[in-house]
């Protein structure tokens, strides 16, 4: 019904589950109700208070921390929307005379500028005790203004005369520099034309702008006003810097304007008859139930759901440990309608390699515990507590990898072991050196990628064959689903068995001649397998010319899986910098100064050690998802579920009431 | 004969030809970062990722020179390198120089054209990022075929 519109999208808007279909036209029988210009209205304090804002912002910088940026929106009490809605004009007509006053100022400081050119004109006329428009006086014609050039009395007067032997004058020369002479003449009325002849052969010009008052007066009055300007504008900005107190309620009566902004769009979208409005929307699965006991609570109405077709927007629904990743997923594209979500197979790979090239059992501890007093601390909103999240998985990942690499900040340990007790301790033995008679810190035998580089470099690769194959397994199951079970088999599936024969065949080279022969054998059938079927879609002689040619694709999968080399390099580089930081830190001794010295390399060190391989392992984990499995299976092109919600920036309003 | 002047020398044809390539494709991704931010400075966070993109190369140039006063013992003052060690390690440090030099330069090319379709819409954000980072693969293997060698080289005679 109509009367309870209001309550109901208030409602809506609150509970945040609808994405309302915004179309152009109305059905038929249905009228639209415009009211675009209240809309503007709103948009317009939107971006007033939001200019109001940014004065403030210059005039009284917010204090603000260095990790305030993670800082959530201020929650409020549902009963404090009421407040600043009864407010929000009051606030308004601060933010407006806010923004007279800035205005008030850019005007000042343009006119400032005017007098100070006026000034700089004048200032060459000082010495003239007569207005500068002066032209005549009773029995005389008077000539004030500049030649282009230096002059002095008598020059000029020979000057004149050079020009007109006959005109009479008399001159006083007022300032003159290199290239410039100002000027008084004084002629008899008579020979004023004679005169301006003369004068003009010279270059003689008037001043630009003469006022009719003795230019010493006029200065003196122009000082005076800018003096005044200033004044004013230092007024202007004091009272600016007296509203920052009224900053946090501005910043609230901007989001309630935006909020009513976006009801009032979603109003001028519905369709209307005299006695009943519709409201057309995605709404997820499975808050169905929630949203029609929610509509029939607290309206008169009938809600029907159907299909949702091709165009619906896609909501992700993730495990507390996915989540994070979601928006890693949605920087690449939002999954189509035929896609599986991939974010779980995406949230481990991402933590695991993202661990593998951290790879540090000290940065990870920082990681974890840093993000952890932040998300406490903070509260930050749910997008940068899922960014923390993911960062803090990632933690826990690259402890482990340290562990395994025998990494804690480097070799700090055993580094600094040694230079404080002059002993030789290393931080634990490598698995191909376990025989090593010196002393090492972690029990375990360790991978230590300098030493064991080849072997890592095989690990690696085969992390990297077991990605790709998870990714190829996706596509497999996306084509069954579509029951397009040739593209699942010949396609996916005969690729997925040539690369574990492959691998079977590379194992086999260093286990027993037996697997190699299995290996060949897996990886020959299903090579000829391809050839048989991917020339299917072609006639004739094409059909085995498409299937050799799409053996040639083993190039792509080839250089896809050398590309997880960068797990070893990557690695490999953050241990070592680590190493050459902790290096250079004890290389002073360990006197005072030693340890001064130490503890500032130490710390600059890691720091740049840990800004340095956590971008390049976040970068690099991202191209592997990207580019090497994303390729595999991933169409993306979905859009986003944007529900009809409380879309604010700054304020955000308690959950349940 | 021993040959630890070319054992320094391939520490040092591994850190200078792939830091050059480094530093001549940071600098120009950051000089147009910085025109970017000029305009909008809430790209910073941005705009740092792209710049730093063409930076590895330095950095693996840095650890194959590392490695190679490490393991010729050129650190620890206890060098032995025979004349062919020597060679072998001024020959190994072609690889991620050379390397590290070119795909330097051109990852430097490509991160300008990153922040420049970033900066016209943020979106582009990632798939210029994961552009950039299509060059790497190419200073990586040149890094992998030094490491491999450098680690080896001990154990030659």
């Amino acid at each position: 019904m109509r009367q309870d519109r209001k309550r109901l999208l208030e409602h809506l808007q609150d509970s945040g589950l609808i994405q309302v279909v915004k179309s152009d036209k109305s059905k038929q029988g249905f009228d639209r109700v415009d009211v675009s210009s209240q809309m503007q209205v709103f948009e317009r304090n939107v971006t007033l208070t939001e200019q109001a804002l940014k004065i403030l912002d210059a005039a009284a910088p917010e204090k603000t921390g260095l990790l305030s940026s993670f800082k959530g929106r201020r929650e409020i009490d549902p009963d404090e929307i009421g407040e600043i809605a009864s407010k929000a004009k009051k606030v308004i007509e601060i933010c407006t005379r806010i923004t007279e006053l800035d205005k008030k100022r850019a005007d000042n400081a343009a006119e400032q500028i005017r007098i100070k050119t006026r000034l700089a004109q004048l200032e060459t006329w000082q010495k003239l005790d007569i207005p500068l428009n002066t032209t005549a006086t009773k029995s005389t014609a008077v000539f004030i203004g500049s030649f282009p050039a230096q002059y002095t009395e008598q020059r000029l007067g020979e000057a004149l005369a050079a020009e007109n032997p006959k005109l009479e004058f008399e001159l006083e020369i007022e300032h003159s520099e290199p290239g410039m002479t100002c000027a008084v003449i004084f002629v008899p009325a008579s020979q004023k034309t004679m005169a301006e002849d003369a004068l003009r052969a010279l270059s003689f010009a008037r001043p630009m702008s003469p006022t009719s008052k003795v230019p010493k007066v006029k200065t003196e009055k122009l000082k005076e006003k800018s003096r005044r300007l200033a004044e004013e504008s230092a007024r202007a900005s004091e009272e600016i810097a007296s509203y920052t107190e009224h900053r946090e309620s501005i910043k609230s009566t901007q989001d309630y304007f935006r909020i009513r902004t976006d009801k009032y769009n979603v109003i001028n979208h519905l369709d209307h008859s005299r006695h009943v409005f519709v409201i057309e929307g995605y709404v997820p699965e499975e808050d169905c139930e929630k949203l029609e006991t929610l509509c029939n609570r607290v309206s008169t109405c009938h809600v029907s759901f159907g299909d949702a077709g091709e165009d619906a927007p896609v909501k992700l629904k993730n495990s507390k440990f996915a989540k994070p990743a979601q928006n890693i997923l949605t920087m690449y594209a939002s999954p189509g309608p035929d896609d599986l979500d991939p974010t779980p197979v995406l949230a481990f790979f991402f933590y695991f390699f993202f661990g593998m090239m951290f790879s540090d059992a000290g940065y990870g501890l920082l990681m974890v515990i840093a993000i952890g007093i932040v998300l406490k601390v903070f509260k930050p909103d749910e997008r940068m507590r899922n960014n923390l999240k993911l960062f803090q998985y990632c933690g826990v990942s690259t402890t482990l990898w340290g562990l395994v690499f025998g990494s804690i900040f480097g070799d700090a340990p055993a580094a600094l072991y040694n230079a404080f007790t002059g002993s030789n301790v290393v931080m634990a033995h490598s698995i191909s050196n376990m025989g090593d008679p010196t002393p090492a810190l972690l029990p375990w035998p360790i991978i230590d990628p300098q030493k064991d580089a080849l072997t890592l470099m095989i690990i690696s690769i085969a992390f990297g064959l077991v990605h790709i194959l998870v990714g190829m397994g996706c596509k497999f199951v996306v084509c069954f689903k579509k029951k397009d079970y040739a593209g699942a088999f010949f396609d996916t599936g005969l690729w997925m068995l040539m690369l574990m024969g492959f691998a079977v065949l590379a194992a086999g080279m260093i286990a027993s001649p037996v697997l190699i022969t299995v290996g060949a054998v897996i990886a020959i059938a299903s090579a000829v397998g391809l050839v048989l079927t991917q020339g299917r879609g072609k006639k004739g002689f094409g059909k085995v010319i498409g299937g050799l040619a799409s053996l040639y694709d083993i190039t792509s999968y080839v250089s896809d899986l050398l590309s997880y080399s960068r797990l070893l390099a990557l690695g490999l580089t953050t241990g070592v910098m680590a190493q050459v930081f902790n290096m250079l830190s004890t290389m002073m001794g360990t006197n005072v100064l030693g340890i001064v010295f130490l503890v500032v390399i130490f710390l600059m060190g890691h720091a740049i050690n840990i800004g340095l391989n956590a971008l390049g392992a976040y970068v690099h984990t991202m191209r592997l998802q990207y580019v090497e499995m994303f390729s595999k299976f991933y169409e993306g092109g979905g859009k986003e579920f944007e529900p009809f919600s409380l879309n604010s920036k700054y304020i955000k309003i308690q959950e349940d009431k | 004969m021993n040959g630890i002047f070319f054992a320094i020398l391939g520490a040092a044809i591994a850190t200078v030809l792939a830091g050059i390539g480094s530093a001549k494709g940071v600098g120009s991704a950051a000089q147009t970062a910085m025109g970017v931010l000029s305009e909008d400075s809430s790209m910073f966070g941005k705009m740092l990722v792209l710049t730093l993109l063409p930076g590895t190369q330095g950095l693996y140039g840095f650890i194959v020179g590392f490695l190679i006063l490490v393991s010729s013992g050129v650190l620890s003052g206890a060098a032995n390198v025979t004349l062919a060690q020597g060679l072998a390690y001024a020959g190994a440090s072609l690889a991620i120089g050379f390397g590290g030099l070119f795909s330097g330069l051109a990852q430097g090319k490509a991160a300008v054209a990153g922040i420049a379709m970033s900066a016209k819409d943020e979106k582009n954000f990632s798939k210029g990022m994961v552009s950039v980072t299509l060059v790497e693969i190419y200073a990586l293997l040149a890094f992998i075929v030094s490491l491999l060698v450098v680690i080896q080289i001990p154990n030659l005679k």
